[in-house]
């Protein structure tokens, strides 16, 4: 299927219902043009996500908010009078298929920008496609494990000094937990998340009594669990990700871990991942984001209250923790670059405006790009999960305005 | 001294949950000399199948009594329409069974968006002797797994249908002179493991929340407990299972869990290597 494939409001309609159902073929990729499209010279936007696969929850929420957000932009006036044009194309949970795919973007589409990927793989996969061989500049939303410093590859989600540098001190300080466990997945992310989080933990007076890598479907942990007794942890700080997380977590509760005055965190659970455990297990559960759905400013809320008017009833929240803070945050900063450029697309122009991009608001507030450095400083939260009537919730404990990324 | 207890008992549920799921894999194996692939997505139907009946309003409890009829039905029906076509050809077989799964796992993950899915556990809380607490529902599982451990055993050896499943297995073509209805019987052996694998679906999924990879998270596994007791024998399975979730559960005591995985492999196959015909051989062909 190489034909240009140019949809109306109702297909598309119809499009991202399957596509909300997980059920979108790979291959054809979509394209949603704005109404009056023609009035005006588009600037073309290519997203490259999960929309099926292992991570599809991510990328349809990546998708629906990359919709959201240009329909926001275009309904505006476009960025200086220009309409933006979408561009899809599945990476299928899998960088094999992805780099094809992300061919596709650049080199038929022609787009002028490319916002997506959510693991680490993922974006490892399709960065030299974009931003080497296809010239291209790149957004990536995600939280991540830090260290990426390609030029023309902007990050918008937080880095681990964003996640740890007040969370860890409170857990240490202010709820008086010293001993940590670190049990992760074994994949990139938390092994590059605990070194830096080992060194907060030490620095702020706290011990690590040990960490360990389980492979990503790991079903029985009694084994952990024993070290985590044995070595008298206080304070788990969790990098398991489903779906070897929800057993592990399962026998952290039975064992009474919590009932005994220990404490689980997690840097990277927002409200979509609450509801993979029941609600007790969760309770108590410390967790920093960028963004959580209590967050009390004006602006977060009415976002909200337009995503759901745009997907009422949608399996695919807008949170923050499967990359969808940053897709809205690198959509922002980038019409704030061409703003700045007075519409000059080429690369060079866009990514120089970009290195100093600036947004008043946001989800959880506005950010503001570090020049030089490739990432941004944003508002970070401390969230406690909290349990009424068997329905979860997160209570913002603490907030930091402007919490800088240190990369690069 | 508690945590020990505790410790050995959540290893003796997890070896639960082993048998569980290879019991039928096993016994469609044994019985029929099918390799059924689509195995780990019956357990998933099982559960899948719970999740419907709690997200209806219904009682976990019904979902748990329905997974293994709605299974046997669409066992019933997957032998009569494709599964008989195979007999002959076991690898095809392979194949086939592999290609149903895998439309019953992405329809799965259609229908939950690629979520994954809590599923509280009917019996919550805890069962307290001798001051240790332990899980009331990994204690129903202990207990449910042993008793059908027994019942299909008696079943198979002990009643009339089960001789002539059994005589089935060893000769065919002297069963049917005997005037027994062999396809009759491999439809309901095949349903019987399908069953199995709906109730072992429904019975673990409160423990590990529903998504459309539950059942291949142990398939692999599952396989290697019926290569390790031997195929033919219907206690063969039931130890290799037990002996691989012994393994698989234990063995990050000793070692850092990334190598427990692949080490459970090695260690299998060394046994394999010296008892090729799996632990138990009685019985066989």
């Amino acid at each position: 299927m190489t034909e240009k494939l140019t949809i109306g409001r109702r297909r598309l309609m119809g499009a991202s219902a399957l596509g909300a159902a997980g059920w979108i073929a790979g291959g054809g990729g979509w394209m949603l043009a704005p109404r009056g499209a023609l009035a005006a010279d588009p600037i073309k936007m290519g997203i490259a996500t999960d929309i099926t696969g292992a991570i599809a929850p991510g990328g349809n929420a990546n998708w629906q908010v990359a919709q959201f957000t240009v329909e926001q932009i275009n309904k505006a006036g476009g960025i200086g009078g220009r309409p933006i044009e979408l561009y899809l194309e599945d990476t299928a949970s899998d960088p094999k298929v992805a780099v094809g795919n992300v061919r596709k973007l650049i080199q038929e589409r022609k787009v002028n920008v490319v916002l997506g990927g959510i693991t680490s793989a993922m974006r490892q996969a399709i960065k030299d496609p974009i931003v080497n061989r296809g010239r291209t500049l790149y957004i990536y939303p995600q939280l991540y494990e830090g260290q990426e410093c390609t030029k023309h590859l902007y990050c918008t989600g937080p880095t681990p000094a964003q996640q740890c540098d007040k969370l860890i001190p409170y857990l240490i300080k202010t709820v008086g937990k010293k001993r940590f466990a670190m049990p992760s997945a074994n994949y990139v992310w938390p092994q590059l998340l605990n070194k830096y989080a080992r060194k907060v933990i030490e620095a702020n007076g706290g011990e690590v009594v040990f960490e360990e890598y389980y492979p990503l479907d790991q079903a029985e942990y009694s084994a952990t669990i024993g070290k985590i007794r044995d070595g008298k942890v206080d304070c788990v700080f969790n990098t398991v990700i489903p779906p070897g997380l929800q057993p592990f977590v399962k026998q952290l509760y039975e064992s009474g871990f919590q009932k005994n005055g220990g404490v689980l965190s997690c840097v990277y659970y927002d409200e979509n991942l609450l509801n993979y455990h029941p609600a007790q297990e969760m309770e108590g559960l410390y967790s920093c984001l960028d963004y959580f759905l209590s967050v009390d400013d004006p602006f977060s809320k009415q976002l909200q209250v337009d995503y759901a008017k745009k997907f009422p009833d949608t399996k695919y929240p807008f949170t923050a923790g499967s990359a969808s803070t940053g897709m809205y945050r690198g959509i922002k900063f980038y019409e704030a670059a061409v703003k700045a450029t007075n519409g000059d697309l080429s690369r060079e122009a866009v990514s120089a405006a970009m290195d100093k991009a600036k947004i008043d608001q946001g989800p959880g507030g506005g950010a503001e790009m570090v020049p030089g450095k490739m990432h941004c400083k944003m508002n970070m939260y401390i969230a406690q999960c909290k349990v009424d009537a068997g329905k979860t919730r997160y209570d913002v404990i603490e907030s930091d305005k402007m919490v800088d990324p240190k990369e690069c | 001294m508690g945590i020990e207890v505790k410790l050995a008992f959540d290893l003796l549920a997890f070896i639960s949950v082993m048998v569980l799921i290879v019991l039928g894999l096993g016994i469609i194996a044994s019985m029929m000399g099918i390799f059924n692939f689509a195995h780990g997505e019956f357990v998933l139907l099982g559960a899948y199948t719970v999740y419907l009946f709690e997200s209806n309003g219904l009682s976990a409890w019904a979902g748990i009594v329905a997974a293994p009829v709605v299974l046997a039905l669409l066992g019933l029906l997957l032998e009569r329409f494709i599964i008989r076509r195979f007999y002959a050809a076991p690898i095809i077989a392979m194949l086939g069974t592999y290609a149903i799964g895998l439309v019953i796992r992405e329809i799965v993950r259609g229908l939950l968006g690629g979520h994954y899915k809590s599923i509280a556990e009917p019996l919550p809380g805890v069962i307290t002797m001798f001051g240790v607490d332990f899980s009331a529902w990994r204690t129903f599982i202990v207990l449910t797994t042993i008793c059908i451990i027994a019942a299909t055993w008696l079943f198979l050896s002990r009643t009339s249908i089960g001789l002539q499943v059994r005589g089935s297995l060893e000769n065919p073509n002297l069963a049917r002179a005997c005037g027994i209805s062999t396809s009759k019987l491999y439809a309901f052996t095949f349903a019987f493991g399908a069953a199995l694998a709906g109730l072992a679906g429904a019975l673990i999924v409160p423990l590990y929340q529903l998504s459309a990879d539950i059942g291949t998270r142990f398939l692999v596994q599952a396989f290697l407990s019926v290569m390790l007791g031997g195929v033919g024998t219907f206690e063969g399975p039931v130890l290799g299972a037990a002996a691989v979730g012994g393994m698989a559960a234990g063995l990050p005591w000793l070692v850092i869990p990334v190598l427990a995985d692949p080490l459970v492999f090695v260690i299998a196959l060394v046994i394999v290597k010296f008892r090729p015909q799996g632990f138990i051989t009685q019985g066989r062909l």
